[in-house]
């Protein structure tokens, strides 16, 4: 048995002894040969378990020698490599895609029924499709300066003194003498140490929140804070951390657990920020202020508050929150709020103390890049503002009218509303049968809800008030919030015309929803 | 003008669900996380060039490791007392060492910083190399230097196996893994608590923790 089994393999024993003798004299043909062997027997130094370590890595450090150079990360990774074949099918096949796609049934039907007026905006505009007069809930208009005749007189003497145009960005030949006058009347107003004027009320707090805001600070922020807060926190790419809405307990607790990360990761102390709006947008609630400034100097946090819906319309004479909480405005660090809501003019401004705003000269993003209001709408400002200073029984009006609005609606079935009591703009939204409370999407149905609500609108429209949804940017916004209408309360009608308007809204709501049902 | 109630209905509807899920995670002991890829840091990085990382594909930044090295040990060499076998871990650990404290462990960028906004603040050095590219001649250059340096130090001594192990670990914890593509730009963290991204902890008075049905229209009145 092993006799054969040895014969067997006998020839090819011998083939191995003989191929690797004529290895061997091959290799020491070779020069340098015996420099290689005598290397490798040094280095071997009888371990043959060291020998095959150092083999491994050699074995590794060549692969990684070998290995071919992948991309950057910034250069795309997916891009697909295609051949010159390929990729003359694909041309041929194209075809271009329109620009802009076809509107959907729905939003054919939304942007046409957006209201044409004839004529200046106002209280009681008049419709352009119909020719009928509408009484104006939509427009923001809180202390009735829409087609104030002090105001229309200013503007007319400024336009005839100073054209129209402002010839640029404010930091390059587009600052006017009545700029410089409107933001120290406003600085004034507000008894802050300074302002800045920005030409567009919506990238007045985007460019704020960047200029102070960098990759590396803190920025505590609420969670339903408007599109253009969002968008300026994201630009300014600071670290975020969302508070429950208008919730300061919450906002306590993310105070804490910041502090606690900060001393967990020993980072250096960075500026630290609580952004906010003093009358949200969304949904009309408002803010705690003393409460807030209590935590921030508890905390040692700066509060960048957007006072876009609450200047002009709150407190005594429309100076805002501080002026409704009695807070010094000098306790806010930067108090951005909005001309073109407020004022009826146009453009915002941020305001603050001297540094703060002279920071902004330069580091304002749309103050540096974008051009300066014309001078009229500077002047209409001023003008606004001496308005509030000397009739504030306007204010009183409002708050009449809101109170008017809120007392009919309430009364309504089907519907629930939003917001603070004293707010000027009142959000509601549709009742169902589980209110609103749990937070799965499923509980309502956003487009049949919208549909609803567009439905009343045009009702309304039809009887005479003109109301609109609140638009927001579908899918864009951080959180998705339930449709909502949303009234505009004016001091320009009187109280007997706000509640008539009122009444209105509410047979149309009372008959739309009885219809669907 | 009274002080505003907060018993409102919240409205909202947060969309990120499982970020709500806040503190119901138990904390991992070890997690392996990936830094430094969102879009705007990628962007951030490819405005300009980083003169932090250019430097090492000079050829004179190859010669140096070279040069040091043998310095280092001409150096140590010179201590009375030294054996053969000490003096090349010593010059393996120290160089080790340092190259892992300049390539693996600070972050950030010394000079430019203004350039880049913060973009690399959480890259280290070797991450920095070539935009992030693998495999590139430098980075094959700094992948073999210790390499050879470890079979030059076997080469020369004869290692007691302790010493060997000390060597070969040190060369594979310090100067291997953290170079591995796989481990680009990933970290790991220890002993994490509850993570705080984008969420922040679910408070009680968040409408989520309510009975739906203990709201009542009262609270609108």
């Amino acid at each position: 048995m092993e006799n054969s089994a040895s014969a067997a393999l006998e020839p090819l024993l011998s083939f191995l002894t003989f191929s690797l003798s004529t290895l061997e004299s091959g290799f020491y043909k070779l020069p340098g040969s015996a420099v290689v062997a005598r290397y490798v027997k040094s280095s071997h130094q009888n371990d043959p378990g060291r020998t095959i370590l150092e083999l491994i890595l050699i074995i590794f450090a060549i692969r990684t020698l070998l290995q071919s150079r992948t991309r950057a990360d910034r250069s795309g990774k997916h891009f697909i490599k295609f051949s010159e074949k390929e990729i003359d099918e694909l041309v041929d096949e194209w075809t271009p895609e329109p620009l802009v796609q076809p509107l959907t049934e729905w939003e054919q039907k939304d942007l046409s029924s957006v209201p044409v007026i004839a004529g200046p905006n106002g209280p009681k505009p008049k419709l352009f499709s119909t020719g009928k007069t509408v009484t104006n809930l939509a427009s923001f208009n809180f202390a009735g300066l829409a087609g104030n005749e002090q105001v229309k007189d200013r503007a007319v003497d400024t336009l005839r003194k100073y054209g129209l145009g402002s010839c640029g960005p404010p930091g390059f030949y587009g600052t006017i003498d009545v700029h410089i006058d409107f933001e120290r009347d406003i600085a004034e107003f507000l008894g802050t140490e300074a302002a800045i004027l920005y030409s567009q009320g919506f990238s007045t707090i985007s460019s704020v929140i960047p200029a102070f805001c960098k990759r590396g600070d803190i920025i505590v922020a609420d969670r339903s804070v408007n599109f253009a807060i969002q968008k300026g926190i994201q630009i300014s790419r600071s670290t975020v951390r969302w508070y429950d809405h208008n919730d300061l307990k919450s906002l306590e607790d993310t105070l804490i657990s910041v502090e606690k990360e900060r001393k967990k990761r020993k980072g250096p102390l960075t500026r630290r920020f609580i952004i906010t709006e003093g009358i949200f947008e969304r949904d009309g609630e408002m803010v705690d202020l003393p409460k807030l400034i209590e935590l921030k100097l508890k905390y040692k946090y700066r509060i960048i508050l957007d006072e876009s819906i609450s200047f002009g319309t709150m407190g005594r004479t429309g100076r805002g929150l501080t002026e409704l909480y009695n807070v010094p405005a000098s306790q806010i660090d930067m108090l951005v709020g909005s001309v073109a809501n407020g004022l009826c003019s146009a453009g915002g401004f941020c305001a603050g103390s001297a540094i703060v705003v002279d920071h902004q000269r330069i580091n304002g993003t749309s103050f540096v890049f974008s051009a300066s209001m014309p001078a009229l709408l500077a002047t209409s400002g001023s003008e606004a503002i001496t308005y509030l200073r000397n009739n504030p029984s306007v204010l009183l009006t409002l708050q009449d009218n809101i109170r008017a609005v809120r007392a009919v609606l309430e009364k309504t079935e089907g519907i629930t509303l939003l917001g603070h009591r004293a707010s000027p703009i009142i959000h509601f939204c549709l009742r169902t049968q589980q209110q609103s409370l749990s937070v799965t999407p499923a509980t309502y149905d956003y487009e049949a809800e919208e549909r609803i609500l567009q439905d009343i609108v045009d009702d309304a429209i039809a009887n005479g008030v003109l109301i609109t949804r609140a638009k927001h940017l579908r899918g864009q916004e951080m959180i998705e919030s339930r449709p909502t209408i949303r009234i505009a309360v004016t001091a320009a009608l009187t109280k007997k015309e706000v509640e008539k308007a009122a009444g209105v809204v509410k047979t149309s709501v009372t008959r739309i929803l009885s219809k669907r049902r | 003008m009274s002080r505003p109630s907060l018993k409102l209905p919240h409205l909202a509807v947060p969309v990120p669900a499982d970020s709500l899920k806040g503190r119901r995670r138990s904390g991992s002991i070890v997690k392996v996380e990936e830094v430094g890829g969102r879009t705007e840091e990628l962007l951030d990085r490819s405005a300009y060039l980083n003169i932090n990382a250019n430097w090492v594909n000079a050829k004179g930044a190859w010669l140096i490791h070279v040069v040091l090295v043998f310095m280092g040990k001409i150096i140590i060499d010179t201590i009375p007392g030294m054996t053969q076998q000490i003096s090349w871990t010593l010059v393996n650990l120290i160089y080790l060492n340092l190259s892992y404290l300049m390539f693996h462990w600070v972050t950030g960028i010394p000079f430019d910083n203004e350039l880049h906004g913060g973009a690399y603040d959480d890259l280290t050095l070797w991450e920095q190399i070539d935009d992030g590219a693998q495999y590139t001649p430098s980075k094959k250059w700094l992948f073999t230097a210790p390499i050879l340096l470890f079979l030059a130090s076997t080469h020369y001594t004869n290692y007691n196996p302790w010493l060997f192990a000390v060597n070969l670990t040190a060369l594979i914890v310090l100067a291997i893994i953290p170079k591995l593509p796989q481990l680009h730009r990933q970290r790991v963290r220890f002993l994490t608590g509850d993570a705080s991204g984008v969420s922040t902890p679910v408070t009680p008075s968040f409408p989520q923790m309510e009975n739906p049905t203990s709201i009542t229209d009262a609270h609108f009145k």
